[in-house]
C-alpha cells in the first residue's frame, strides 16, 4: 500500500473511534472532550473509569447508534476503544 | 529483600534501583503471571510521604489527576508533570490521615522527590520513606486466592484502587488492590523490617516475577512504562497517557503546557505494533510505503504473542490499527490495545 492509502485505511478506524468517544462522553455525560480519549484508552477500571451500570447504558447506546447488539459480550470488547471500534465496524475488522 | 531471591536472580539497574529483572526465565515467569499469580519485588518503587497543613493542596498541584477528595481508602495512579508538560513520572497515590503517600514508578524515586521538592511549600513536608517502607506485590489472575490465604479472603474482593489498613502476623501493612497488568493486582506496603518475613510468606504460595516480565505484561494492556516511553521531548498526547491527566481540574503544574500540545493537534502518537524476528532498538525508522513516517519508542519479544512486540511514535494520521508498515526492513502490523486479552477479564473473584 502507498502511504496514502495507509492514511486513508487509518482515518476510517479513527473516524469510527471518534464516533464512539462522541457516543460515551455524550451518554455518559462525562466532562471531558471526546478527543482527549484515546483509541487505545481502557475503558474500565483504569483508563475511563466506567463501571458495570455504564456498560448497560453503553450497550443500549452502541445498538441505537451502530445498530450492534453486544449484549453478553465478553469484557474484551471494552478492552480500549479501537477494540470496540472492531465490533461496532466490521470492515475494520475484515481489513485488520 | 535481595537476600531472599534465588542465588542466580538475574539484577540490572534501573534509574536509581538495582532490581530483579528475572528470578528464573522470562518466558516462564510471564506465563505464571498470566495465567496464575506472580509476587512482585516491588523494592525499586520509592515512597514519598506528603504531610503537613497544606499537603492536599500541594498534591492537588502536583499531581495531574484530582486528588481532592483521595480518602484514606483510596489510592489513585496519576502523573506528575513539570512546567513543560513533560512527565517527571507516573505514580500511585494513597490518601493518608494526614496527607498521601505517593509510590514512584520503579527507579524513579530521585528524580520524583527532587522535583517535588523543587516545586515544594513551605507548609508541606516532604519525606522520603524508602528506609522504612517497601512495597510487594502481587499480579495474576488467581492473585485473589493468595490474598485468601496469605491474609483475609476479603481483602481479595476491595474494588479496583480500594486500600485496607491491614495487619499480617502483627505487622501494620497498607493493602490496596491495584495492578499493571490488566490482572488481578494487589500491593503490600510493608515496614521494611519485616518485608523479608513477608516475600518468604508470600513465597508459599506463589513464585516470584522479575521486572522483565512484568514490562512485557504492562506493554501488552498499554499500562504506560515511564522508563521506557517519556524520554526525549516529548509530551503526554504523543505518549497516549491522557487517561492519567484530568484537563478538568482547575490548576495543575503542566496543564497549560498539556492543553497546548492537544489543542495544537499535532505531532506524533503513539501505537502497538507486532512482527519481525528481530527486535529493533529504540528509534529505529518507521516506514509507511517506503516513507519515512516515525520511530520505535521501545520493543521486545513477546512470550504471548511469539514475535516482536512494540510501540511506535508516528504521525496522528498513521497511528490505527491493522496497518502494514516497515521497521528496518520487516512488515509489522499496527496493533489494537490490549494486545494479549487478560486472563482475569474472564475469571470472577470467588
Amino acid at each position: 500500500m502507498t502511504v496514502d492509502e495507509l492514511r486513508a485505511k487509518a482515518a476510517e478506524r479513527q473516524q469510527t473511534c471518534s464516533q464512539i468517544k462522541k457516543m460515551i462522553v455524550s451518554r455518559l455525560d462525562l466532562e471531558v472532550e471526546p478527543d482527549w480519549i484515546t483509541d487505545d484508552q481502557p475503558l474500565f477500571g483504569r483508563g475511563l473509569e466506567l463501571d458495570s451500570l455504564d456498560v448497560l447504558e453503553l450497550y443500549v447506546a452502541i445498538e441505537a447508534e451502530f445498530g450492534v447488539a453486544l449484549y453478553d459480550s465478553e469484557m474484551a470488547v471494552f478492552g480500549s476503544i479501537s477494540r470496540l471500534a472492531d465490533e461496532v465496524n466490521p470492515r475494520l475488522r475484515a481489513a485488520a | 529483600m535481595t537476600l531472599t531471591h534465588p542465588e542466580d536472580t538475574v539484577y540490572g539497574q534501573v534509574g536509581d534501583a538495582t532490581v530483579p529483572l528475572r528470578f528464573t526465565d522470562l518466558s516462564a515467569e510471564y506465563k505464571v503471571l498470566r495465567e496464575r499469580a506472580v509476587a512482585l519485588d516491588l523494592s525499586g518503587h520509592t515512597l514519598i510521604e506528603i504531610s503537613g497543613p497544606g499537603a492536599v493542596d500541594f498534591a492537588q498541584r502536583v499531581l495531574a489527576r484530582d486528588v481532592e477528595y483521595l480518602t484514606s481508602e483510596r489510592c489513585m495512579m496519576s502523573l506528575v508533570l513539570d512546567d513543560e508538560g513533560r512527565v517527571v513520572d507516573q505514580v500511585l497515590a494513597f490518601g493518608r490521615e494526614d496527607g498521601l503517600l505517593l509510590e514512584s514508578s520503579v527507579g524513579a524515586g530521585t528524580r520524583l522527590l527532587a522535583h517535588l521538592r523543587s516545586v515544594g511549600d513551605d507548609d508541606v513536608e516532604i519525606t522520603d520513606r524508602s528506609a522504612d517502607l517497601t512495597v510487594i506485590g502481587l499480579e495474576g489472575p488467581y492473585a485473589w486466592g493468595v490474598v485468601g490465604r496469605l491474609i483475609d479472603g476479603e481483602l481479595a474482593s476491595l474494588p479496583f484502587e480500594a486500600v485496607s489498613d491491614t495487619v499480617w502476623n502483627d505487622v501494620e501493612i497498607v493493602f490496596a488492590r491495584t495492578g499493571f497488568t490488566g490482572e488481578y493486582g494487589y500491593q503490600m506496603i510493608v515496614p521494611i523490617e519485616s518485608a523479608a518475613d513477608l516475600w518468604r510468606a508470600t513465597l508459599e504460595h506463589v513464585t516470584p516475577s522479575g521486572q522483565e516480565a512484568l514490562e512485557l505484561a504492562m506493554l501488552e494492556v498499554r499500562q504506560p512504562i515511564p522508563r521506557l516511553e517519556t524520554a526525549g521531548d516529548v509530551n503526554v498526547i504523543e505518549i497516549g497517557a491522557n487517561w492519567l491527566v484530568d484537563v478538568t481540574k482547575d490548576e495543575f503544574v503542566g496543564k497549560e503546557a498539556v492543553l497546548a500540545a492537544f489543542e495544537s493537534r499535532q505531532g506524533r502518537r503513539t501505537v502497538g505494533f507486532s512482527g519481525g524476528d528481530t527486535v529493533p532498538e529504540p528509534g529505529a525508522r518507521v516506514l509507511a510505503g517506503g516513507e519515512d513516517v516515525g520511530e520505535v519508542v521501545f520493543a521486545v519479544r513477546s512470550v504471548g504473542l511469539g514475535t516482536t512486540l512494540g510501540l511506535a511514535r508516528v504521525e496522528a494520521g498513521l497511528a490505527a490499527a491493522g496497518l502494514e508498515l516497515t521497521v528496518e526492513g520487516a512488515g509489522v502490523t499496527t496493533l489494537t490495545s490490549p494486545y494479549i486479552v487478560p486472563k482475569s477479564w474472564s475469571i470472577p473473584i470467588i
